[in-house]
């Protein structure tokens, strides 16, 4: 039964030009002409509702623009339901709804299936349309006949998390989905470890290029060895100023009661627009010169504030926010980890 | 008992959080923990002896209190309670920048050097060695920002006191 349906699904994709109606259409052939063999049983209900989910899906894979359009508001439980004959036959019910939502939503929820066949076992077909969705350039022909052996469960994992780790990458623009996905380009491996390997090499490479934007000066450094170097001074350093600094403030800490009653925020103005800031008013105190250019702006600037330490503090303090939000904008991309 | 569990239930989780940006968040807590700990230590200690070691300590405690959201500030933690005698988070920076020994492993083994350079990164982060790469990689990331914003609240401090 299901080898006739993944046949009837492999011709339904050669045929690149049927618009979705006509899918539509004979998906619901395909449905009566089936249920009519059948009897209408549960079972075969959440098999319908599977048969559609996949059918219809792969209509769409044609259809990606309109992935971006509709949002992560369409769970409506259909994951889960890939094992719950109750759920399915909602889906089921839920199918008859108006053409155009059944399209976004089983877009939606294909790319949820894809993420939830790791987790649930999924039959072979769903990996058949999952790979069929990516471009052409995978190689399929030795994933189909790979999910078209597989019967066991653990086979089932094992192949499901191969399909799911050679989606496209349109699938990484998917906001709520956990896994990151590889391409596996034509004339690559596709066996297990090297795309665990490629899943794990792009994952690292993807933080490599956020520390690259992180630590100043990394641009210039070309390959990880070079980068990795550069952040390892730059953390280095900064460790070392948090040290120098802590040494200042145990030397002056008698003092600390003085102005420190109301930390004023406008103090750190300008420091915001100067990171990193050099310490430069002292530098008999300098332990070692600062790895990273100085900045004499930095300087000039501390100078400025000091005096105002008498002003009232709402006035800065609009400003503040103001000056501040860049930093923050690109400062709070840090703690999205 | 059962209202105990009634209680329990009705959680209230905020819609929308609160829009501060994080690394304002950070710099707040931060100086709210640091200052009056200083103070402290100032009334406390009235001698000038080795009070270096003690601020570094605050320091430290202070940068760990306010980013627990992270993994490293947990392991920082961790150091800074067992050990009264407060391990300083740069104890590699005496070793200034290490050069990569390059023992005739030349060009077939650059994955040998970046693992080297990884490692020793791991060394930076507090509890770096426990963590595998990929999550190593992005606790470098935040702690990168959490060393710079307190490097900056460490010198409004000093400015202010100056």
């Amino acid at each position: 039964m299901l080898e006739s349906l993944v046949s009837l699904e492999s011709m339904s994709l050669s045929s690149m030009d049927v618009s979705v109606l006509e899918r539509l259409k004979w998906l619901q052939q395909q449905q009566q002409q089936v249920l009519s063999t059948t009897n209408a049983s549960p079972e075969l209900l959440q098999f319908h509702g599977t048969n559609n989910d996949e059918l219809l899906q792969n209509t769409f894979s044609h259809f990606q623009m309109l992935r971006s359009g509709f949002g992560p508001n369409y769970s409506m439980g259909f994951g889960p339901s890939h094992e719950a004959m109750d759920g399915c036959i909602s889906r089921t019910n839920s199918c008859q709804m108006d053409q155009a939502d059944t399209v976004g939503v089983m877009l939606k929820n294909s790319e949820e299936n894809i993420t939830i066949s790791l987790k649930n076992k999924r039959k072979s077909e769903v990996k058949t349309r999952e790979e069929e969705k990516t471009e052409k350039k995978i190689k399929v022909e030795a994933e189909t006949e790979l999910n078209m052996k597989v019967k066991s469960n653990l086979s089932n994992t094992e192949a499901s998390s191969e399909t799911s780790k050679q989606k496209s990458k349109a699938a990484s623009e998917n906001q709520k989905l956990d896994y990151i996905h590889v391409r596996a380009r034509r004339g690559q491996a596709t066996d297990r470890h090297s795309l665990a390997e490629r899943a794990r090499r792009e994952k690292i490479s993807k933080k490599m290029k956020y520390l690259q934007d992180l630590v100043p000066g990394c641009n210039k450094v070309t390959g990880r060895a070079g980068m990795l170097d550069e952040i390892i001074n730059y953390v280095q350093s900064l460790q070392r100023q948090v040290e120098f600094l802590s040494m200042k403030l145990a030397v002056l800490n008698p003092e600390l009661e003085l102005a420190m009653e109301d930390l004023s925020v406008k103090q750190f103005q300008a420091y915001f627009t100067n990171l990193p800031v050099v310490v430069a008013s002292k530098p008999s105190l300098m332990v070692d010169a600062p790895l990273f250019p100085l900045d004499q702006q930095g300087s000039l600037d501390l100078s400025v504030i000091n005096p105002n330490q008498a002003t009232t503090i709402e006035a800065p303090s609009a400003s503040w926010e103001t000056q501040s939000q860049s930093l923050y904008n690109t400062s709070s991309l840090g703690f999205q980890y | 008992m059962e209202r105990q569990i009634i209680n329990k239930k009705k959680r209230v989780f905020s819609v929308e959080p609160n829009k501060i940006p994080p690394s304002e968040v950070f710099t707040r807590k931060y100086t709210r923990l640091l200052v009056p700990a200083l103070k402290k230590l100032n009334m406390n200690k009235n001698s000038s002896q080795a009070n270096q070691l003690t601020v570094k300590h605050e320091v430290d405690m202070a940068l760990a209190l306010s980013a627990q959201e992270f993994a490293w500030s947990r392991f920082l933690l961790q150091k800074l309670s067992s050990s009264n005698n407060p391990t300083t988070t740069t104890s590699s920076s005496s070793n200034g920048i290490r050069i990569q020994k390059r023992s005739g492993k030349e060009g077939g083994d650059e994955d040998g050097e970046i693992e080297e350079k990884l490692r020793e990164l791991q060394k930076l982060l507090p509890g770096g060695e426990e963590m595998n790469v990929e999550e190593m990689l992005g606790e470098i990331g935040n702690y990168i920002k959490c060393l710079e914003l307190q490097t900056i609240a460490l010198k409004s401090i000093v400015e202010d006191t100056t």
